[in-house]
């Protein structure tokens, strides 16, 4: 029976019918339904890690004691995780390790672009590369049963173009989940530099078996004069490219990218095309080897972003001297103005951004910010820096040591906050840094699709509390009382000490999830146009994308898009926005906070 | 041969339930299919974008620009977007409906006049059907039924329930009458 499945989906079901037993992850785009999916099957033990060094720990923990288990993540979670990712290489595993990464090219949703097939080099950690959903669930599998054969972690590649990307897949039942026993082994578990030299032989020695081993996931397609090597997604770009120019040609495709095997040397002619999504980390192999390639280095293929048909067939007819030129694309008339993201109609960060803007107004304000929904507090000018996950407090520490003139506010939402502000918090308190500390607690890691996050296990007022740190709760729904709160908060930040307000409310759209199962209707606010002064607050300000500016500068609210959040009504000097249905506004606002 | 379909709209009007939905149907039908969702940043408000490839077997998972012989818009700015994927030939079916970018007022009629450029425009008054069915979700669901009859493709009767059946209807018995 085929199912039409995502290449997460597809991933899951082979590490189920591998009898996976323990798995982790922390979410993140492109990688959130494998453990998602994972997490249906009650007899296993699977989490939501706080972060994905946590994630790949309990995996590696588990293999160590002799269960199969994965701990899955996007590419850069892959960073988080690199101190266990590599000493799991030294100690190797007794059960299964396979460490799933999904890489994004062309950064659809990300903060850059990196390849995770160089962490396979550098860790010496063989990489297997799927190219589309019913492969992933093949190389999910093997690679389980792989990693426990070879007592050696295994890493699981994917693309955008194949986690995201659904098609027909067959499956095999999930297998029963193999735990296992820990032995003792101090020799090869504690890795004391003494122990470690030996281990890093045992892990040179294991990498030339590797290179051998690697051949068993390449295969040789068709016949011709020309040969092109291609792994992952590319090698679908390749068949597709091939016939399209109506070239034959002897395709290699490598399904274990790292190592590359040195069978390859046995196949190829003199020279030969490399197609792979990401960087040339095949092509540089392949040069390492003594093989003349033409792709990504020379520039045949693009260096960033995303492959494609397009970019294949040109890149391609180049490298073969075929002078095939495709035509421009069509171009409309009219250009349309840019969609940017916004935050979500009654999104509670838009009631905190509006809060800070406001009592920020007049000073000197550093916005530092972070990896969430919450960036797209770039819409309202209060995000100066974002670039990784924790960089909010991590960068704004640094800036408020150096530049005293400005006060920083830190911008953090709730699931970052506990993946990667902890110990920033103690440095903030021990070393007694001032700024303030925003935790945009919405209860659910949002931007991923609404996983749990650990803040109502551990609320961060707890956490402050135990260290010290002065700190407030606010309801950005409550406009009036979050923007006090925010002004005394900056006040007694610029008097010398940190400050952290923790703003909470749930996320917008778990709350009508919840409102919808439950047959109730959330109140659509509307503007009463004769009211209306044009003064700009709600859709300048407030920025929620439910509210319109009509050529005559008066606000309308589309009332397909209104979450009936209120905030809008409480930001309009003029009294113009009213709630189509006023006696369900406090009923709305407290099924909302409860959801 | 391989069918091409791009299909856009704004996030959270259920662009990926449309493309799933065609899926479905192509894999029923015994069809290979990729289906590529574009997230964009994974939030709502913001231009999404989902291909669908049907055929006999689907290597490419994304459609390339010129190379699509469906786009279907669910809303009438990212249609505008979506231009660039239009083969000469192709058939643009664009639900009439403006979702405005904040800040950015668009006039309604520009836009039409502009997608009526390509000569296989089909604007389909899906919102309003989907209104006079009682909720601005069933748009989904007539553009379903426009394209399910362009594709002939059929069974989607079995887990449509009876609202969206209903919407998928209308889309049906308009695309008949082209």
């Amino acid at each position: 029976m085929k199912h039409l499945l995502l290449g997460n989906e597809a991933i899951a079901y082979g590490a189920l019918s591998a009898g996976v037993a323990v798995a982790a992850g922390y979410p993140g785009t492109p990688s959130s339904e494998i453990i998602e999916t994972l997490l249906e099957f009650k007899d296993r033990k699977v989490y939501w890690a706080s972060n994905e060094k946590t994630a790949v720990e309990l995996a590696y923990g588990a293999a160590l004691a002799g269960a199969r288990a994965l701990a899955a993540m996007k590419h850069v979670g892959l960073n988080v995780a690199a101190d266990p990712f590599h000493s799991a290489a030294y100690t190797g595993v007794v059960g299964g390790l396979l460490i799933v990464t999904a890489d994004d090219p062309h950064m659809w949703s990300s903060q850059n672009e990196q390849d995770t097939r160089w962490y396979g080099l550098q860790s010496y950690i063989p990489v297997l590369e799927p190219s589309e959903p019913q492969e992933a669930f093949k190389m999910a599998k093997d690679g389980l049963a792989l990693s426990e054969s070879l007592e050696h972690p295994v890493l699981l590649r994917s693309t955008t173009r194949v986690s995201h990307v659904r098609a027909p897949v067959v499956v095999e039942p999930p297998a029963p989940p193999k735990f296992g026993k820990f032995s003792r082994d101090v020799e090869r578990y504690v890795l004391v530099p003494q122990n470690a030299r030996r281990r890093r032989a045992d892990v040179l020695r294991k990498w030339e078996l590797l290179k051998d081993f690697s051949a068993r996931f390449m295969s040789v397609e068709g016949e011709g004069d020309v040969t092109v090597v291609a792994s992952g997604v590319g090698y679908l770009y390749a068949v597709e490219a091939l016939e399209r120019l109506g070239v034959k040609a002897r395709i290699v495709k490598i399904g274990m990218s790292v190592p590359l095997s040195k069978k390859v040397v046995d196949v190829v002619t003199d020279e030969v095309v490399v197609v792979e999504e990401g960087d040339p980390v095949v092509e540089t192999q392949l040069r390492v080897m003594g093989i003349k390639t033409k792709g990504k280095i020379d520039g045949f293929f693009p260096q960033s972003g995303e492959l494609s048909l397009r970019a294949v067939v040109e890149g391609l007819s180049k490298a073969l001297g075929l002078g095939v030129k495709l035509a421009d694309p069509a171009k409309p008339t009219l250009q349309p103005p840019p969609r940017p993201p916004y935050l979500c109609p009654g999104c509670p960060h838009m009631g905190t951004f509006y809060a800070l803007k406001l009592a920020g107004a007049g000073q000197k304000v550093v916005w530092s910010g972070d990896i969430g929904c919450y960036t797209l507090g770039i819409n309202t000018g209060q995000q100066d820096l974002a670039t990784h996950m924790g960089s909010s407090i991590g960068l704004g520490m640094g800036i408020a040591l150096s530049d005293r003139e400005k006060l920083v506010v830190a911008t953090i939402g709730d699931s970052t906050f506990y993946h990667a502000a902890l110990p920033q918090l103690i440095d903030l308190k021990t070393k007694k840094i001032p700024l303030v500390l925003v935790v945009m607690d919405n209860e659910y890691t949002a931007m991923t699709g609404g996983q749990p996050s650990p803040s109502r296990a551990v609320p961060a007022e707890r956490l402050m509390e135990a260290i010290g740190i002065k700190h407030y709760v606010i309801d950005p729904v409550d406009v009036k009382r979050s923007v006090e709160v925010a002004k005394r908060a900056i006040a007694e930040a610029k008097s010398g000490e940190p400050v952290a307000l923790i703003s909470r409310r749930p996320c917008v759209l778990e709350a009508l999830r919840a409102a919808r199962r439950s047959g109730f209707k959330p109140p659509k606010y509307y503007v009463v146009s004769d009211r209306c002064r044009s003064c700009g607050i709600c859709y300048n300000l407030l920025k929620c994308y439910a509210i319109t500016k009509l050529p005559d500068g008066k606000a309308w609210i589309d009332p397909s898009l209104c979450n009936g959040c209120s905030m809008c009504a409480q930001v309009c000097p003029y009294d113009a926005i009213k709630p189509a249905e006023p006696d369900k506004v406090s009923k709305w606002l407290e099924l909302w906070s409860q959801a | 041969m391989v069918t091409s379909i791009v299909i856009v709209g704004v996030g959270g009007q259920g662009v990926m339930t449309l493309a799933r939905w065609l899926g479905r149907a192509a894999v029923a039908a015994g069809y290979d299919v990729k289906i590529a969702e574009v997230h964009g940043l994974s939030q709502r408000g913001g231009s999404v974008e989902v291909h669908v490839r049907i055929g006999e077997r689907v290597y490419a998972p994304v459609v390339s620009e010129g190379d699509a012989d469906y786009v279907v818009a669910m809303e009438a700015i990212e249609a505008l977007r979506a231009f660039r994927y239009l083969k000469e030939e192709a058939l643009f079916v664009v639900n009439k409906r403006i979702i405005q970018v904040p800040g950015k007022y668009v006039d309604p009629e520009q836009v039409y006049r502009a997608l009526a450029v390509h000569k296989g425009l089909r604007l389909v008054p899906a919102f309003e059907l989907a209104l006079k069915i009682g909720d601005p979700i069933y748009e989904n669901s007539v553009l379903l039924g426009y394209v399910a009859k362009l594709l002939r493709l059929d069974g989607f009767v079995d887990w449509l329930d009876e609202k969206n059946l209903r919407a998928f209807e209308e889309g049906r018995r308009l695309a008949s009458a082209l």
